[in-house]
């Protein structure tokens, strides 16, 4: 029987899959792309330094990924020394869009995959905040109202955790993070000037100069989002996790893990990284080579080549063609399908030793969970891996601001050569993003992004191979196939952006 | 319901939005259905968009989103909140459309793709089909951002999908509802949720520039900006991380209309000229929309001539 689950909603843009189940199994998924906007096209012909504004609007969930991706393709083509200050702010201003974005996901995005809303009606407790939300939702159950107690009612058929005191508690925090993810943006737009899309991120640094009322408000502002992240958001998560185990082993991906590597720790954007940059192979880890990265588009809607290197791209649209089925490219590494994210960034770390403390928490995890360092390619294990990404990044970021050097400029004087062309890799909240710029004559020749959910939510391939995303779900059981929630916790596992996706 | 004083006062503000004279037929029978003191129900649709406006819409401050959704509306759809998805959310969205689940108003964020429908799919059908079917039942359209209030970058020039704005694609439908336009890249939560605090207290706003609240977009940023005296001293940033006015450095502050300088962002942080930041002119209906009119005119322009190889 063929199902098409879309719109998938608590995510990013416009997805739907196209499923075949049999015997409650899942033995087709097809991931479908549904929004183009044509970015790339867009970019040419203008000024280059358009290019860190236009690109953050790729994406105005993870603006400050593109920007940051932008600078560092940029800095490359202008062959820019950035100041230690500049790349500082840089990294407060994404690390801190990081934090806020993975609380946005576990609490808004995926816990009412899992928890209860309708215990609220059970609380009989006097937190303000709680009371509030009771007397909403039976007032509107109470009324004569279509739909009562939307956006959290109606929901999918399914399992949820039936423990109250959990449920309770989890909504509580769905609601306190919805106050904490602003403190992450306000300590963002400190430096950025507002979130979302900051416009103070330049190729060269920042254009604000840092002072002692700066600083001092953004460590508070992170001090209080790293409490909530060990104190409610880890206890939140373990407790998803004890109340479904089983999918610590569904929802895993069949490619390899690719990581470009997050927050440098110089000015250099090549200098160590708080996270390790790498693609996983039967050898082991070995260094990214962005030569090795193209995007095929036989399933998808375009008429220009196939299998193009990241440079020599080119984006011709092609709504009706026949063996299409996704606005999405298949992007591949040396061939072979990766998934991006968290689970492949903390992964990739691991596996070179490259963070001692990243190391230390997987274990600890692990051992708690009785999983291993292959379950982190699980819904759960993504989960797992966006919180220890929270964590080790909030210690960092509070660590950079001792680095800072108060009242010096962030920002580098620069020229835009007439021609030239650079790469820019970073990890985006959802994985592994790079931009490419060519100038020509001062002005934009080509502007390439291949993006986190191009890799995740992409489509087969020239050889047929599934994108991460359809290779995860096939297999999977489902209790109702008309609805499939148990689908729609893998989808959530991989935070796709759609927008991003296809851009 | 409208009472008289009310009344007075819707009829007051659209004699200068529209001119009363010729008030289409679709724009009176909307105006029957905005009942003060009645909370609306949203349903909230995206089109070409980047989520940066929900995400916007989260940040507001006092009130914050959630009194927003229970208090003040009824969010009866979003694809980035609701629990529901799949086909029980195209039945509800289907009930909304016909007319079977009461009066509610549009929003959307992202614009249209005029020429290329099949660039916006929502469930089985494209984002146009779904805005048609909403235009015969909804009480009028919240245009969120700039998107779809003017098209934005979706439809800066040499775009391939023919992206307009929600009323322009309504007009080339022969359609004319009620838009109110609140336009920012990314719009301010304020100016989206007080607009709707305004309607649950008073009916429909003063609009002005087509379609945009006036309490928000009557002056521009440089005529309210805190470096107006940089300006008047001609205290001049000449290159990027400067201090003082940024209109050398190609400042849009003159050209937009938004309250940003006494609003600014994020819970009142900070905004983009109090970071060094030139306004980009976000709010602006051209906004991005050439090729030939970078954000940073002179700088570029400077440098361009010194990095001549």
């Amino acid at each position: 029987m063929r199902v098409n689950i879309g719109p998938v909603t608590r995510l990013e843009g416009h997805l739907s899959i196209h499923t075949t189940v049999e015997n409650n199994i899942i033995t087709e998924a097809k991931s479908v792309g549904e929004m183009f906007r044509g970015f790339e096209v867009i970019l040419r012909g203008r000024d280059p330094l358009d290019a860190q504004q236009i690109t953050q609007r790729i994406c105005g969930v993870c603006p400050y990924a593109h920007a940051i991706a932008s600078s560092y393709a940029q800095e490359n083509a202008y062959s820019l020394q950035v100041p230690a200050n500049g790349r500082i702010l840089h990294n407060l201003i994404q690390g801190a869009n990081h934090l806020y974005d993975y609380l946005l996901q576990f609490y808004q995005l995926s816990a009412l995959d899992f928890i209860d809303v309708t215990a609220i009606l059970k609380y009989s407790g006097n937190d303000t905040d709680l009371v509030t939300l009771r007397n909403w939702v039976k007032r509107e159950l109470a009324s004569d109202k279509h739909f009562p107690a939307a956006p959290f009612l109606p929901r999918l058929s399914g399992k949820y955790i039936n423990n109250d005191e959990i449920n309770i508690g989890a909504l509580k925090h769905y609601i306190e993070a919805l106050e904490i993810q602003k403190k992450a943006n306000r300590a963002s737009a400190i430096f950025g000037g507002k979130f979302p899309h900051a416009t103070a991120i330049f190729p060269g640094g920042c254009t604000l100069e840092p002072n002692i009322d700066h600083i001092s408000t953004y460590r508070s502002l992170i001090m209080e989002v790293r409490d909530f992240i060990h104190k409610k958001y880890i206890p939140d998560l373990l407790a998803v996790a004890a109340g479904f185990p089983e999918y610590w082993h569904i929802g895993q991906s069949k490619g390899g893990f690719l990581s470009y590597g997050l927050l440098p720790f110089g000015p250099d954007p090549a200098s160590k990284r708080l996270f390790a940059a790498g693609v996983t192979t039967p050898a082991g880890v070995e260094p990214v080579d962005f030569e090795a990265v193209k995007e095929d588009v036989k399933y998808s809607r375009y008429s220009s080549p196939s299998g193009l290197k990241v440079r020599d791209g080119t984006l011709t649209p092609a709504p009706h063609k026949k063996s299409a089925y996704s606005w999405i490219k298949a992007p591949r590494y040396q061939g072979k399908m990766m998934e991006v994210g968290a689970a492949a960034r903390v992964t990739v770390d691991y596996l070179q030793g490259n963070n001692q403390t990243i190391k230390e928490l997987v274990n600890k995890f692990a051992a708690k969970a009785g999983i291993g360092l292959e379950n982190l390619n699980s819904v759960l294990g993504r989960h797992l891996s966006r919180a220890i990404s929270g964590v080790v990044i909030a210690d960092f970021l509070l660590a950079e601001t001792e680095k800072v050097d108060l009242g010096s400029r962030a920002m580098v004087d620069f020229q835009i050569p007439a021609s030239g062309e650079g790469f820019g890799a970073t990890e985006a909240s959802r994985g592994a993003l790079l931009h490419y710029i060519k100038i020509k004559n001062h002005k934009i020749d080509k502007y390439e992004c291949v993006v986190p959910t191009t890799w995740n939510c992409s489509p087969r391939d020239d050889r047929d191979q599934p994108g991460a995303l359809e290779s995860a779900l096939v297999g999977t059981r489902v209790e109702n196939p008309r609805e499939q929630i148990e689908a729609n916790r893998i989808i959530h596992s991989f935070d796709p952006c759609l927008a991003c996706a296809v851009h | 319901m409208l009472d008289r004083r009310n009344f007075l006062k819707l009829a007051a503000c659209l004699s200068a939005a529209f001119g009363v004279a010729d008030l289409p037929e679709p724009v009176r029978a909307a105006l029957k259905k905005i009942a003060p003191d009645k909370v609306p129900t949203l349903v909230y649709l995206q089109g070409l968009a980047c989520t940066g406006c929900s995400i916007s819409l989260l940040q507001a401050q006092s009130p914050g989103a959630v009194t927003m959704i229970t208090e003040y509306s009824k969010l009866a759809f979003h694809s980035d909140l609701s629990a529901t998805s799949g086909q029980q959310a195209l039945n509800l969205l289907g009930d909304y459309f016909a007319g079977r689940a009461g009066d509610y108003f549009l929003a959307l964020e992202g614009a249209v793709p005029l020429s290329m429908p099949e660039a916006c799919v929502i469930g089985d059908k494209t984002l146009a089909e779904h805005l048609l079917s909403a235009a015969r039942t909804m009480s009028g359209a919240i245009a969120v951002g700039t998107c779809a209030s003017h098209g934005g970058i979706p439809a800066a020039e040499g775009n391939l999908t023919g992206a307009v704005s929600l009323k322009e694609f309504y007009q080339k439908n022969q359609l004319q509802p009620l838009i109110i336009n609140i336009p920012g890249c990314s719009v301010h939560p304020d100016w989206v949720w007080k607009t709707i605090i305004y309607l649950v207290r008073a009916g429909l706003p003063e609009l002005i520039n087509g379609g945009e609240p006036k309490m928000f977009f009557e002056r521009k940023v440089h005529d309210n900006c805190p470096r107006y005296h940089d300006f008047q001293q001609e205290n001049f940033a000449l290159k990027l991380g400067d201090k003082g006015c940024l209109f050398k450095l190609g400042c849009l502050g003159p050209d937009t209309y938004a309250d940003c300088p006494s609003r600014w962002w994020n819970g009142g942080q900070t905004w983009c000229v109090g970071v060094n930041a030139p306004c980009i002119g976000c709010a602006s209906p051209m906004f991005a929309a050439k090729k030939d009119f970078p954000f940073y005119r002179h700088f570029s322009q400077s440098v361009n001539q010194g990095g001549e190889k």
